[in-house]
C-alpha cells in the first residue's frame, strides 16, 4: 500500500493523468455540447474508432500528421451529421443512430482497414515517429521543479483539449450560438417561437460534438496508443457520456469529472504493477467510479432539491429526468 | 381493411430498409473484392445451400441454434425498450448467466434432467438481481440507466474474469477455462450430429410465447407499454411508474441470464468465454427488427443467425472479412428504426384512407337524407 502512495506522489503519475485524461475530455465535451442542444450522442464511442482508423491512415498516405489529425475531425464531422440526418430528418432514436455508429466503429472499421490496406486488426506497421502528434516543452513552465514535469512535454492535442473547455464555455455563455443551444436544449418549442433555427442549431451542436470526438480518436491513434489497433478506445466514448451525465453538461464540471476519470485509470495502470494485484479487478476501477460518481451527483441534486423546496415552501414539482 | 393497407406498408418499409442495408453490402462487396459474385452468394445463399446445390440441413440447424441466446436478449431488449428503458445491459447478463450457470453445473450435484434447470434458474434469478442496479437507481436518483447499464457490462465482464482467472481456473488446461461441468447439468441436443442445437431451442420459443402474452395480455404487459408511450400519462392514470420501471429491467435481466446460461450448458462443456459474447448488442438489433413486439423475434434472430452464418462464410470462402455483419447491421438499424423513411407514401395512404372514410360516409347519408 505505501509502495501505491509513493507512485501517486510522483509528477510522472499526474503526467499520466493528464495524458490519459486528454481523450475522455475530448469525448466528454463532445458528449457535452449535444446534450447542451438536447441531444444523447451515444455514437461517440464508434465515432472515436472510425476517426482514429481515418486519421491514420491519411497520416501515413500523406506522411503529415496535421493532415490526418484534420481528416480524423472532418470523419467526426461527417458521423455526427450523418446521425443528425437520421435522428432529426429521418427520426431514427437517436440512441439507436448513435449504436449503428458504434457498430460501425467496432466491425466496420476491421472492414475498412482491411479493404484500404490489407491489414487485419491493427496498424503497427505503417505507424512513424513522424506521423505522430508531436510533445511541446513549454518555455517558462517546463523549468519550474514539479509543476514543469507534470505541465510540460504534453502532445499539442492534449493542451487543445484543456484549451477547448474554455472555448466551450465561452460559446456556450458568450456567444449567441450558444444562447440558442441552451435555449434549443431547454425547450425545442420555445425556442422555435423566438425564431431560432431548431435544426440549424442542432445539426451545429452535433457536429461540434463529432469533430471533438473525431480529435479524440486522432488523439488515441496518433499519439496514445501510436497506431490503431481494434481494442482501442475501450469503452472510452461511453465514460465520457458518464463524465457529461456528471458533469452536467457544463464544461468545468465536465472536465473536472472527465479527470476524476483520468485519475482512475492512470490508477488502474498503477495498481496493476503492483505485485499480487488482479488485474482484472483492478481494471474495473475506473468504470465503478463512473457509477460511483453518478450515484453520488444523482443525491446530491436530489438533495439541494428537496433543501430548495423546503426552504421556499413551494411545492414545485420536480420534473423526473430522462 | 385499411388496418391491413397500413400494415402492408410497413412490411413493405421493412423490407424496403432490410434491401437497402444489404445494397449497401453489396456496395461495400464490389469495392473491396476481387471475386464479388463468390461472396455475394455465400452471404446471400450459402447458409442453406450446399455447394453441390442441395439443401444444407446441418448448416440449417447452426443457425437456429445460433438462435438461442439472441432469442432472449431480444426478447429482454423488447420489454425493457417497451418501457422506454435504454438499458444495454444484457450483454453482460449474458455473460454473468452463463458464468453461475456454469458454477453451478460444477459444484452442484443433482440428478438428470433437474440440475440444468436449476443452473439455469439460478443464473437468470442472479441477473435479474444485477439489473436492480441500474433499474434502482433510475428510479430512486434519476441516474441515466443507459450510462450505468453500459459500465455495468465492463463491470461484470472484469469481475468474471477475475473469478475465472483466479478461482475456478482449470490449471491443467492450457487455455483459461473452468473445471467440465457434471454431464447432468448439459442441456441435452435436439438433434443429433455437431450442430449444437439444444433443447434450449424450444425453451426460447416458449419464451416467446410467454413473453408475448405477458406484454399483451396482462396488466404489468399494458403498464410496461402504456409507460413506454407515455409516462406522465402512465403516472396520471394512476400506474405506479417506478416499480413498472424496475420490473421491467429486471425482467429483461432475468431473460438475458437465462440466455447467456442455457447457451453455455447447451453449447459447451466448460466455461471459457474471455470477452463480452456480444449477444446484448445482437439484441437490440432484434428489437429494432421485432419493432420490440416479442412475436416476430424469433423471426428477427433468424435473419440476424442467417446473416451472420452468411457472412462467415464468405470470409471462410472468399476475400471478404467477416465484419461486413457490423456494416449491415448498422445499416439495418438506421434506416428500420427511421420513423420517417418512406413517410410521405404513408401519408398517402392515410389520405386516401380518410377520403375513402368520409366517401362512405357520405353515401350513408345521403341513403339517410333520401
Amino acid at each position: 500500500m505505501s509502495q501505491l502512495w509513493e507512485m501517486i506522489f510522483q509528477s510522472e503519475f499526474l503526467f499520466s493523468v493528464i495524458r490519459i485524461t486528454a481523450p475522455i475530455l475530448f469525448a466528454a465535451l463532445g458528449a457535452a455540447i449535444a446534450e447542451r442542444a438536447g441531444l444523447t450522442n451515444m455514437g461517440l464511442e464508434g465515432m472515436m474508432m472510425i476517426s482514429a482508423l481515418f486519421g491514420t491512415l491519411t497520416s501515413y498516405w500523406t506522411q503529415s500528421w496535421i493532415i490526418g489529425v484534420l481528416c480524423a475531425l472532418l470523419v467526426g464531422l461527417v458521423l455526427s451529421l450523418m446521425v443528425g440526418f437520421f435522428a432529426l430528418k429521418l427520426k431514427t432514436d437517436i440512441i439507436l443512430a448513435g449504436i449503428a455508429v458504434n457498430m460501425l466503429g467496432s466491425g466496420g472499421t476491421i472492414f475498412l482497414l482491411y479493404m484500404f490496406t490489407g491489414m487485419r486488426g491493427n496498424t503497427g506497421a505503417l505507424v512513424s515517429e513522424n506521423i505522430l502528434i508531436p510533445t511541446v516543452h513549454i518555455p517558462l513552465i517546463q523549468d519550474i521543479p514539479v509543476l514543469g514535469d507534470i505541465l510540460s512535454g504534453h502532445s499539442v492535442l492534449t493542451y487543445l483539449a484543456f484549451l477547448f473547455v474554455l472555448l466551450m464555455w465561452v460559446l456556450l455563455y458568450k456567444t449567441p450560438v450558444g444562447l440558442s443551444i441552451r435555449a434549443v436544449g431547454e425547450n425545442e418549442h420555445a425556442a422555435e417561437s423566438v425564431g431560432i433555427k431548431v435544426r440549424r442549431i442542432q445539426y451545429t451542436a452535433l457536429a461540434i460534438s463529432g469533430s471533438l470526438a473525431g480529435l479524440g480518436g486522432a488523439f488515441m491513434s496518433m499519439y496514445y496508443s501510436q497506431g490503431w489497433n481494434s481494442g482501442m478506445v475501450a469503452g472510452r466514448g461511453f465514460i465520457a457520456l458518464a463524465a457529461q451525465a456528471m458533469g452536467q453538461g457544463e464544461p468545468v464540471g465536465t472536465m473536472l469529472s472527465s479527470l476524476l476519470f483520468g485519475l482512475a485509470q492512470a490508477l488502474r495502470t498503477k495498481v496493476s504493477a503492483l505485485q499480487g494485484a488482479s488485474s482484472y479487478l483492478v481494471s474495473v476501477i475506473p468504470y465503478v467510479a463512473t457509477v460511483l460518481g453518478l450515484v453520488i451527483y444523482a443525491a446530491a441534486t436530489i438533495r439541494r432539491v428537496k433543501k430548495a423546496r423546503r426552504t421556499k415552501h413551494v411545492a414545485a414539482p420536480v420534473e423526473e429526468k430522462e | 381493411m385499411k388496418d391491413r393497407r397500413l400494415m402492408l406498408f410497413e412490411v413493405a418499409r421493412g423490407t424496403a430498409a432490410i434491401l437497402l442495408a444489404l445494397l449497401v453490402a453489396t456496395i461495400f462487396i464490389f469495392l473491396c473484392s476481387d471475386e464479388p459474385m463468390t461472396a455475394l452468394r455465400y452471404l446471400l445463399i450459402g447458409p442453406i445451400i450446399k455447394d453441390s446445390g442441395g439443401f444444407n440441413t446441418m448448416s440449417f440447424y447452426t443457425i437456429l441454434a445460433a438462435m438461442i441466446p439472441t432469442i432472449f436478449t431480444g426478447l429482454a431488449t423488447c420489454v425493457m425498450f417497451s418501457a422506454g428503458q435504454f438499458n444495454l445491459a444484457s450483454e453482460g447478463g449474458a455473460m454473468a448467466g452463463g458464468f453461475v450457470a456454469a458454477l453451478c453445473g460444477i459444484y452442484i450435484q443433482m440428478n438428470t434432467g433437474l440440475h440444468a434447470v436449476v443452473c439455469v434458474v439460478i443464473a437468470a434469478i442472479v441477473c435479474g438481481l444485477i439489473m436492480l442496479i441500474p433499474a434502482l437507481l433510475k428510479v430512486k436518483l434519476g441516474a441515466s440507466e443507459m450510462v450505468t447499464s453500459l459500465m455495468l457490462n465492463y463491470i461484470i465482464m472484469y469481475i468474471v474474469l477475475h473469478f475465472l482467472n483466479y478461482n475456478f481456473a482449470d490449471r491443467s488446461k492450457g487455455s483459461t477455462q473452468t473445471y467440465p461441468f457434471a454431464e447432468t447439468a448439459q442441456i441435452p441436443a435436439l438433434v443429433p450430429g455437431g450442430s449444437k442445437l439444444s433443447w434450449g431451442f424450444v425453451v426460447a420459443l416458449v419464451f416467446v410465447v410467454i413473453i408475448a402474452l405477458f406484454m399483451y395480455r396482462t396488466r404489468w404487459g399494458y403498464a410496461i407499454r402504456m409507460i413506454g408511450i407515455n409516462k406522465s400519462f402512465a403516472s396520471y392514470s394512476g400506474m405506479k411508474v417506478g416499480g413498472v420501471i424496475v420490473l421491467s429491467q429486471v425482467i429483461g435481466g432475468l431473460l438475458s441470464g437465462l440466455g447467456g446460461s442455457i447457451e453455455v450448458l447447451g453449447r459447451y462443456t466448460t466455461f471459457l468465454w474471455k470477452e463480452l459474447p456480444g449477444y446484448g448488442w445482437t439484441g437490440i438489433t432484434i428489437a429494432i427488427l421485432a419493432k420490440n413486439n416479442p412475436i416476430f423475434v424469433p423471426f428477427a434472430a433468424f435473419f440476424i443467425a442467417y446473416l451472420n452464418k452468411g457472412c462467415s462464410l464468405m470470409a471462410t470462402y472468399s476475400d471478404v472479412p467477416a465484419e461486413m455483419i457490423d456494416i449491415i447491421q448498422a445499416a439495418i438499424f438506421l434506416f428500420f428504426a427511421a420513423e420517417q423513411f418512406l413517410a410521405r407514401y404513408r401519408q398517402k395512404i392515410v389520405v386516401r384512407n380518410t377520403q375513402a372514410d368520409l366517401a362512405k360516409l357520405e353515401t350513408v347519408k345521403g341513403g339517410e337524407t333520401q
